[in-house]
């Protein structure tokens, strides 16, 4: 295999467009709190107290809409808190994040001591999965290429582009995303003009619990039918470069998190080549920093900007 | 008129604490009751794991250790708007740096113990010199940068361990270095237990960093980039220079703390051996609201609960996360700004009253 076949084969796009999906969501989610001016980093801590919630609503209920639900809802929850004691409460949003990172590892691993009597890691056939959704067009049109690229994935894989354009139009096209637009930019000036500035902030927290939710839903329910302690793995720190390069415009923030999902698939197939695992999975962070890099060179001066 | 501000400000505070702790005693209580255990049993379980015996008191005095270390890093970057996100990795490479002096060079003992306790700050603060460089040429988010090396560091010292230092043998081994040479290993506080004289060095730093604030000019500078960077920069002070110092020592500090850690309880590096402590420093640094003598008091609590749950973990069927959750509690407690509640719930209930009287 030459690293050009493994670069841009139609295996890795597709396990590219696919790893996307909870990197796509959490930093879609991430664009309207960027937006309305919330500082927000407790992407890991949402996305991973929604994967257990998905995995025992799937569990519970067998059915992966079911733990959609299920972690959507927990998702919301969490978001309530972070919410009210930032956007009520006037809390340093930097320390309720950190507490929620934190908490929400501990909760996890409470609950599944509680809940499934295991430590580590939960596996269930019982934790049903997404179901590969096949598009009889793609398949009429026997193109192998195309086949691999975009059919027999799962429904949530295919709502992340959804998504990305849906957010783009509501930010960007309508008045609501306009005044929360206006929130974020100068809160004090749209209170003067008769915006309630906490309806918007509180509007954007609730999106980005419910694009968090299904962020997280992905974890478990996206084919290994398990909950593992700590497994988002840095996904919401990914989450973070993401809206910040895009700096909350969900097409650049969509496409920038389509990258590093890109990086991922292609660390993946390294795996095969023998080369070591830590090596491998420190390719997308390492990927972020140099994009981040890429993206911060027009700033670049001898002298520096802090002086 | 100004004892009076000082008294507004300790009532405030005062209320703080106190209405955050009775909120988690309340949580507590409901957490255990709902898992089925008796919350006094489980209250004096940690009371006696903390303090009941010799045991007790090596490990509440081993865990403090680490959060004044911590605590103080962070307090140093966050008093002064430095996002140092990357307390983590700092640690990781200065105690891998300091296992591989301990283990791999032969000295007297204090020599040894100075080399490696000064090799793990000297390596944190190189692997934070990259975040600061790209901050100051690039005015890239410190934040970002130094969460991503985190993982790197995370993963990089995994790698050299695994692959460098073990070169790769077995599939199942145990990733983690030689141990480290007697001389380079601090000696016990506590007889039997992972106390250590680590724990001196802890203090002094956070009396250094006290000093520094307090009484020296440089620290005054410090105080007045974080309270207002526009003012700073008007009043003369060199910003980047301020920038880079703040970065520098917490980052020092940070990578102390791995090489401590190493020589002190732990004597070998293992791969992800100080998972989430990182955090909790970041943590008792705003709970004591940046000031290292605060910090030392909660950090004698942080690690005196930590050495309880385990004993309760270990007497009930209650799990030691519990006590993790209300710490997260507790912080989330603390961060609420209640002069701010107590005017609003004033209002609602002023216009309730309104209402009533209306209706009436």
């Amino acid at each position: 295999m030459t690293i050009f076949e493994a670069l841009f084969n139609p295996s890795v796009f597709a396990s590219a467009f696919r790893l996307a999906t909870p990197l796509v969501f959490g930093s879609i989610g991430g664009c309207f709190t960027k937006k309305v001016g919330i500082f927000f980093i407790a992407y890991e801590s949402i996305m991973l107290i929604s994967a257990f919630f998905s995995a025992w609503g799937s569990y519970l209920f067998g059915g992966a809409l079911f733990g959609l639900l299920f972690g959507i809802a927990a998702a919301l929850v969490t978001g309530f808190v972070f919410g009210l004691l930032v956007i009520n409460f006037k809390a340093d949003s930097l320390i309720v994040s950190i507490a929620l990172n934190y908490g929400a590892w501990a909760i996890t691993t409470q609950l599944l001591v509680s809940v499934f009597n295991t430590r580590g890691s939960f596996f269930s056939t019982d934790i049903i999965n997404y179901k590969e959704i096949e598009i009889p067009f793609i398949t009429s049109l026997n193109n192998e290429t195309l086949n691999i690229l975009l059919n027999n994935k799962l429904l949530i894989v295919y709502l992340w582009p959804i998504v990305v354009v849906l957010a783009y139009i509501f930010i960007y096209k309508t008045s609501l995303g306009l005044r929360m637009r206006g929130v974020g930019i100068n809160a004090l000036a749209s209170t003067s003009a008769g915006i309630n500035v906490n309806r918007y902030k509180w509007l954007a927290v609730i999106l980005l619990s419910v694009a968090l939710g299904a962020a997280g839903s992905y974890l478990p329910l996206g084919g290994v039918s398990m909950f593992a302690e700590s497994m988002t793995a840095g996904r919401g720190s990914i989450c973070i470069a993401a809206v910040l390069i895009g700096n909350g415009n969900p097409l650049v923030t969509g496409l920038v998190a389509l990258l590093f999902a890109y990086s991922s698939a292609i660390a993946l197939t390294l795996t095969s080549l023998y080369i070591p695992t830590q090596i491998v999975e420190s390719i997308p962070f390492a990927i972020v920093i140099v994009v981040f890099f890429v993206y911060g060179i027009k700033n670049f001066r001898v002298k520096s900007r802090l002086a | 008129m100004n004892k009076r501000i000082i008294n507004d400000d300790f009532i405030r505070t005062a209320v703080r604490y106190t209405v955050a702790l009775v909120m988690v005693i309340i949580a507590g209580t409901i957490f255990i009751l709902v898992q089925g255990e008796d919350p006094l049993n489980a209250f004096r379980l940690i009371i006696n794991g903390a303090f009941g015996n010799r045991a007790g008191w090596g490990s509440t005095l081993r865990y403090m250790m680490p959060c004044i270390l911590l605590g103080t890093a962070a307090a140093v970057a966050f008093k002064t708007g430095v996002y140092n996100m990357g307390i983590e990795g700092q640690l990781y490479i200065g105690a891998l740096v300091a296992a591989w002096i301990g283990y791999s060079v032969e000295l007297p003992a204090l020599l040894h113990i100075l080399l490696c306790i000064m090799g793990g700050g000297i390596a944190g603060m190189l692997w934070a010199l990259i975040p600061t460089l790209l901050k100051l040429f690039f005015n890239l988010s410190e934040m970002v940068i130094t969460m991503m090396m985190n993982y790197l560091a995370l993963l990089g010292t995994e790698f050299i361990v695994r692959w460098l230092i073990l070169e790769g043998v077995g599939g199942s081994v145990v990733i983690e270095t030689p141990n480290i040479n007697n001389s380079a290993s601090l000696p016990a506080l506590i007889k039997g237990t992972s106390s250590n004289t680590g724990l001196f060095i802890a203090l002094a730093v956070g009396l250094g960093v006290f000093i520094l604030f307090k009484y020296t000019f440089m620290g005054y500078e410090l105080k007045q980039v974080g309270e207002n960077l526009k003012f700073a920069k008007i009043g003369g002070v060199n910003v980047v220079k301020m920038f880079m110092s703040i970065f520098m020592i917490s980052s020092f500090i940070a990578g102390l703390t791995g090489a401590i850690e190493i020589i002190g309880p732990y004597k070998r590096f293992g791969a992800s051996f100080a998972k989430n402590l990182p955090w909790e420093g970041i943590m008792i640094s705003f709970i004591s609201r940046h000031s290292p003598l605060a910090i030392i008091v909660v950090s004698f609590v942080w690690g005196a609960l930590r050495a309880g749950a385990m004993n309760m973990e270990r007497f009930t069927t209650l799990n030691k996360m519990t006590i993790y959750v209300l710490q997260m509690l507790f912080v989330l407690f603390v961060s609420v700004d209640y002069e701010l509640l107590w005017r609003k719930i004033k209002t609602v209930l002023r216009g309730l009253e309104r209402q009533l009287g209306e209706t009436r």
